[in-house]
Order: structure tokens, then sequence, then C-alpha cells
């Protein structure tokens, strides 16, 4: 590996010319320092595609070939999950750090043998949970820092949503049989729950005592996707200190993407939809005050997140993809100073562990279920038969 | 009605035919009597328009549905197995670039390999759009026909459906001069009729509320479905036509304003009107605005689109009359009354 120099320009590379593809380049070139040198896609119409809108020159559909060619100094890795443990390994070994997309690989042990490869090459890796960084999260991170909450949080939620309804990426899910999404082992859910896995993954510890998660499906896949894939995931995690967290994934909850951070003596809700972060100190207001004060200061909270958007906006600071710029531009900075990634590895492979438990849970029970479904009567709730206990270590 | 230029045994697929143009081409294909129709559609499609249509034809017993990915190549395979002739209007509509050129260029490029491969080439129809046309260079009031430039920067215009239809047209062209791929393409202007109830970008956005009428005094490329339906079947049966690229437009146009007019008879809505020149100097801003803040507001009104979808411009089916003895079925007047009916009062136009 090449000495850290943090006046060095990087040389970028994309492997998949996919949509998110798009949004890596948009912030790339918005990074001073950061320069895209090549592009890779098994499809050469769509590295070309790509390519030709942004001005990038090479363009290829081998990746050793382009390794070889481009060498790259980072490779961002934007095609399907399951190509991300054997395209990054190679990325690795070629000399090249890696930014992967979420999910970082299929399985927690893929991940954790990537982290260890990049250690044996003394590379960086950093994993795509981009949400991470908006400007709301890193208020939060500063807060508590700063021991808003009065001590480590007792209790996390995590709400994430996704509209079916409205996505077309959902829409060539549904239609395909084939869609690599199906092939995930937890399908849809395996492609979007880690942004609201990791936030958890940030404040629980690495040994949890207990996960227990259910799942369904909403009406509106129940009615096109027959029982194969499961859109509505609850999860309630506790780590041995005791903290607890909720984890609520859905497809019928429009716009809901919000983490709440709940500690001994304050309280923080970071609402995605609206980039706002909302601060409670819990307290006690005399006799009827209690009815009075808490909106005002509430509202007064909400006053201020719009004041700081606007001002956010008009000196351009509010750039729908801040977070994974933010990201993108940490990471690079962390390859030029040799300082460590921005994400830590502890909390990429606690959110794939949390992952694989999810899954095994949910898909166990759900082939249980269909089984029970045919040898017992009907009126079982759905809920009884999911019920599971696991510990896991 | 008779077909006179290709034998009814000649298997032909519809891409797309669950689509609001795909159901009626398969339509106008029965009542020419071509039978032996493989009709391609998505797995999650609600078929309910086509299964009416072959419902409501006695001979449409032969009609094949065949549901697949045209991302999947082993899908094209079993789609253009035997075909002779392929109607293509299957498009990607989706928002980003990616998505677009994956399900239109990408797909096209699945379906023409397996059609080389697996069918009896004689003409694959490539329906395309107005979208891909540029009409900066052209004066107000020009004439915007075939001979026109291609967009070059899509990427400016921030038009991804139009990006992906430019890509597919690429590589149907590119087919066509490395495999001589027989090729016709379609670019039909703004499609409306009864199943598609919302109004033409042409006439002006709705992003900001009330209807905000864009010039209105520029004349629509406007093309009923049952008649942009006949132009994309003749497309298909013509012989002579290799090649050659057809824009599709009705007869006797109507302008924004007067389409607006219609509409708002049959479905009252609030609308302010806005005109060319403001139009122009406010998605001047915003692209300036867009630059200058490194994409903090993304470039979706910019003066490319402003140009493409307001300026004062005419059409022209000449060639289309002249070469496929097209002529529109349905009269404009009429054409409107079957779009306004769905709404559930008729207007006059």
């Amino acid at each position: 590996m090449a000495k850290p120099d943090q006046y060095k320009t990087l040389r970028v590379a994309i492997v998949g010319c996919g949509k998110i593809a798009d949004q890596h380049v948009d912030a790339i070139r918005r990074i001073p320092g950061s320069n895209i040198v090549a592009l890779c896609d098994l499809e050469p119409l769509m590295a070309r595609q790509l390519g030709e809108r942004f001005g990038i020159l090479q363009c290829f559909s081998d990746l050793p070939r382009m390794l070889e060619a481009a060498s790259p100094d980072v490779v961002h890795i934007t095609t399907p999950p399951q190509s991300h443990y054997t395209v990054a390994r190679e990325c690795l070994d070629s000399g090249a750090h890696v930014y992967i997309e979420k999910p970082f690989t299929v399985t927690a042990g893929e991940a954790d043998a990537l982290i260890q490869l990049a250690n044996r090459h003394s590379l960086s890796v950093t994993a795509g949970h981009n949400l991470q960084f908006t400007p709301e999260m890193l208020e939060m991170r500063r807060l508590v820092d700063e021991s808003f909450l009065g001590g480590r949080p007792v209790h996390l939620e995590s709400y994430f949503s996704y509209d079916l309804g409205d996505a077309s990426y959902a829409k060539g899910l549904l239609g395909n049989q084939n869609h690599w999404v199906r092939k995930l082992p937890g399908q849809l859910l395996h492609n979007i729950i880690s942004h609201g896995v990791a936030k958890l993954s940030e404040f629980l510890d690495d040994d949890l005592v207990d996960i227990f998660a259910v799942a369904d499906q909403s009406p509106r896949l129940k009615t096109v996707d027959g029982e194969r894939i499961l859109d509505e995931l609850r999860v309630l995690i506790r780590d041995k200190n005791g903290t607890t967290g909720f984890f609520c994934f859905s497809t019928q909850l429009k716009g809901l993407n919000q983490l709440h951070l709940h500690g001994p003596t304050g309280s923080i809700t970071i609402d995605h939809s609206s980039g706002s972060i909302i601060r409670n100190k819990h307290q006690s207001d005399k006799s009827y005050l209690t009815y009075f004060l808490p909106p005002l200061r509430a509202a007064r909270e909400h006053l201020r997140n719009a004041r700081i958007n606007i001002t956010n906006f008009v000196g351009q600071r509010l750039h729908q993809d801040f977070g994974m710029k933010e990201l993108i531009e940490r990471f690079h900075n962390s390859i030029r100073k040799g300082s460590p990634p921005p994400i830590p590895y502890r909390e990429i492979i606690l959110t794939a562990r949390i992952m694989d438990e999810i899954f095994s849970q949910i898909y166990r029970d759900r082939g249980r279920q269909a089984e029970d479904r045919r040898q017992t009567t009907d009126n079982i709730k759905q809920s009884e038969a999911n019920v599971s206990l696991v510990t896991c270590h | 009605m008779n077909c006179e230029y290709t034998p009814s045994e000649e298997r032909i697929l519809v891409t797309g035919s669950n689509g609001f143009i795909g159901v009626r081409v398969v339509e106008h294909l029965l009542e020419y009597g071509l039978t032996n129709v493989r009709c391609f559609v998505r797995p999650s499609s609600n078929l309910e328009n086509l299964k009416k249509i072959l419902s409501e034809h006695p001979n449409a017993k032969t009609i094949e549905l065949v549901s697949g990915d045209l991302l999947s190549r082993d899908d094209c395979r079993q789609a253009a197995r035997d075909v002779s002739l392929i109607i293509h209007l299957a498009a990607g509509m989706e928002k980003s670039f990616a998505g677009a050129v994956m399900n239109s260029a990408l797909a096209t490029r699945n379906l023409i390999d397996a059609f080389l491969k697996y069918g009896s080439p004689r003409r694959f129809v490539n329906v395309s759009s107005f979208a891909v046309y540029s009409n900066r260079s052209l004066k107000p009031n020009g004439l915007l026909d075939e001979t026109c430039p291609l967009e070059l920067a899509p990427q400016e215009r921030f038009d991804a459906y139009g990006f992906g239809k430019l890509k597919q047209e690429e590589v149907v062209q590119e087919y066509a001069k490395d495999y001589g791929l027989a090729c016709v393409t379609l670019r039909p202007g703004y499609v409306f009729g009864p199943g598609k109830e919302e109004l033409s970008g042409r006439v002006g956005i709705k992003t900001f509320g009330p209807f905000i009428q864009v010039n209105g005094s520029n004349q629509l490329p406007l093309t009923f479905v049952d008649n942009c339906a006949e132009a994309i079947v003749l497309a298909g049966l013509r012989p002579g036509i290799d090649g050659e690229v057809f824009n599709v437009v009705d007869d006797n146009l109507l302008t924004g304003h007067q389409f607006l007019k219609a509409s708002k008879k049959a479905k009252r809505f609030q609308s302010i009107r806005v005109p060319y020149w403001l139009a122009y100097a406010a998605s001047f801003f915003w692209e300036k605005y867009s630059k200058w803040s490194n994409g903090q507001l993304p470039p979706v009104f910019n003066t490319r689109r402003c140009a493409a979808e307001w300026k004062n411009q005419r059409y022209s089916n000449e060639k289309l009359k002249a070469r496929l003895g097209w002529r529109p079925r349905v009269p404009m007047n009429q054409a409107m009354s079957a779009f306004l009916a769905q709404f559930g009062t008729n207007g006059e136009t």
C-alpha cells in the first residue's frame, strides 16, 4: 500500500453502473482531490452510458483489466450484493481501498473475511451506510458526545419505510422471479434494511442477548406476490448492557424514516424525511405548566430546524445526497491521511450479524408457518406462530 | 379489414402488449386478420385490458401470451422464437437514467439478439418517441419533422426517458448496420386517449400545486392512441420501408390552450397561464442555479426541456401518409371526445 499523502488526488473507479452509480459519480465530482478515472460493468452498454453522461473515458466490462489499466486508489462497488464479496476481494488484492454499497455483504461471515483481508493488506473498506452522515445524524453524534442523553442510551428506535407503490425498482422486482433481490437470503428486506439497522448498531454492544424478529406481508404485496416476499418487519434487540433497540421496517408507513434515542436525562428524535433533530430534556414543569411549556419547547425545536435547513439551503449545504457525499469524503480523507475509516468495522460486522439473525428467524418461521397452516386450523393467529426467542452471541 | 402486405401465418411478437398503445396494436393486428400473434407482457402486469380485447375478437384464440422480462436473455429467447416480425413497444419509464437505459436499450439489445438467433427476422419495428429530438436549432414555428437533429445533450435536458430512447435507437441502428437487421423506427408525438388521464407535459406542469399552462399557443404533437396503433401496425406490414423513420402525429392538431380548455370542461381544475418567454427565463435561471449550487436543486427545469416541450413548432405527418398509406382512423374531434369521455362528461373542442 502507498504511504498516506493528504494532498494526493485519489484515482477512483466505479464497478457497477446501475442506478446508484449515478449518485456516486455526482457526489465524488463534488469532492476536491477525488477523480473518477474508470467505470466497469459486465454490460458495456451500461458503463458507456454512464461514461458518456459524465465525460469519463475509460469504460470496461472486465474487472481485472480495469484494475490493471486504471490502477485506481479506491474502488466503489455498486453491483448487486451477491457479488460484493468477490469483487471487493479482487479489488483489495489489487491494492485498492474499497467502498461497498449497502448491504455490505450477503452474510456476516463475508463481512468479517473482507475486513480481515483489508487489514492484512493495510487497506480500508467502508459500507454505504450514508444515512449515518446526514446533517441531523452528525448533530446527533455531537449531542451524544456532549452527554445530552445523560449516559448511554437506554432505548433506541429505528423506523425505516419504503414505498413499494411508487418505486420502479419494486416493479422490476415484483415482475421478475429471477431478480437478484429475490435471490438474497432476506430478499427485499436484505437490500433495504441495513440503513435502519446500522443506526442501532452504532449504540448497541457487540454482545447481544436477545433478538426477536417477526415479519409479514403488507396487504398490497399479498395481492401481487402470494407469500414469497416479506415487507413488514419488526425487531426487538437487547444487548448485554441492557440497552434495547426496536427496529421497524414497513412499506405501509409512507415517509417514516426516524431514529429515537432515549437516555436517562434526555431524548433525541431524528427525522430524516424533514432533516430535523428534536432535542428533549426530561424535566418536570410545575402544575399546569406541564401542559404548556413542553409543546412550546417542541415548537421552538421545530422552528430551529426550519431555520437551520433554510440557512443550509441558502449556503448550498442541503444537497439531497449530503449523507453520501459526506461519507465518501470522510472515507477518501481517511485514505489520504491513513486514519481509521468513518464507519468502525465493529458496526459494519454487527449490522451484518443482526441482519443474518433476522433473516434466519423470519424465513425459518415463514417456512414453519406455511407448514403449520397446512396442518392446523385457519384461525391460528400468525403472530403467535411467529414467536421466537433466540440468544445471539 | 384485410391484410395485403403479409401472410397471415407470419408470427408476430408484440412487446409491451398490455400497455396503453400495445393493447390497441394487438386489436388492430386482429382486425387485419393477423392472429398468429405472441403478446409479451410483464409478469406483474394486470392483463385486464388485453384480455378484454382478446375476448371481444372471435379470431383471438390463437393469440399467445408470454410473460417475462426483456432483461432476461432466456425470456427474450422464449419471446423471439420463430417470430418474423417484432413490434417493440416495451419501454423503460424509469426516472433514473440507468434504469431508462436498462429497460430501453439493454432490453432492446437482448430482444434483437434473440430475434436474430432464434427468430426468422423479417422486420423489427422500433417504437421510439418525439423525446429524442432537439428543436434548439429550429426557429419558432419551424417544422419539426424526421430530418431534425436528435438531442445531443440528454443529460443536460435531464430527461431519462428521452435518453433511454436515444440509446435504444442507437442499439437498433447498430444492429441494422452490423447485422443487416431490417428495421423501421416510429417516433410518436404525445399519444392520448381513454385509459390515460394525465395531461401531457407539453401542455404544462403540475409540480407546484395548481396546473401551470405554459405557452398555450404551441401546437401539440398529438396522436390518438388508435391512430398511433394503426401507424405502428402499418410500419410492420408495409413493404419497402426498411431503415426509415416516421413521426406519428394526427391531422388538425390542437394548441396547448385548446387542449387544456377542452380538458377543463370535462374535469374542473384551476390553471395559471405562463407565457413561453417567462417559462424560458425561469428555466434559464433554474438551470444556472442548479449548476452554481452543484446540483442542490436538480436541473429538472432547463432551457433544452423548455424548448422541446413548449416552443412553438409545427409538425408533419406527410411522410407517414406518403410511405405507409396511413390516414388517421379517428378524426381529432372524435378523438378528443373519446379522451374526455373518460372523465365522465363529454367536452367539446
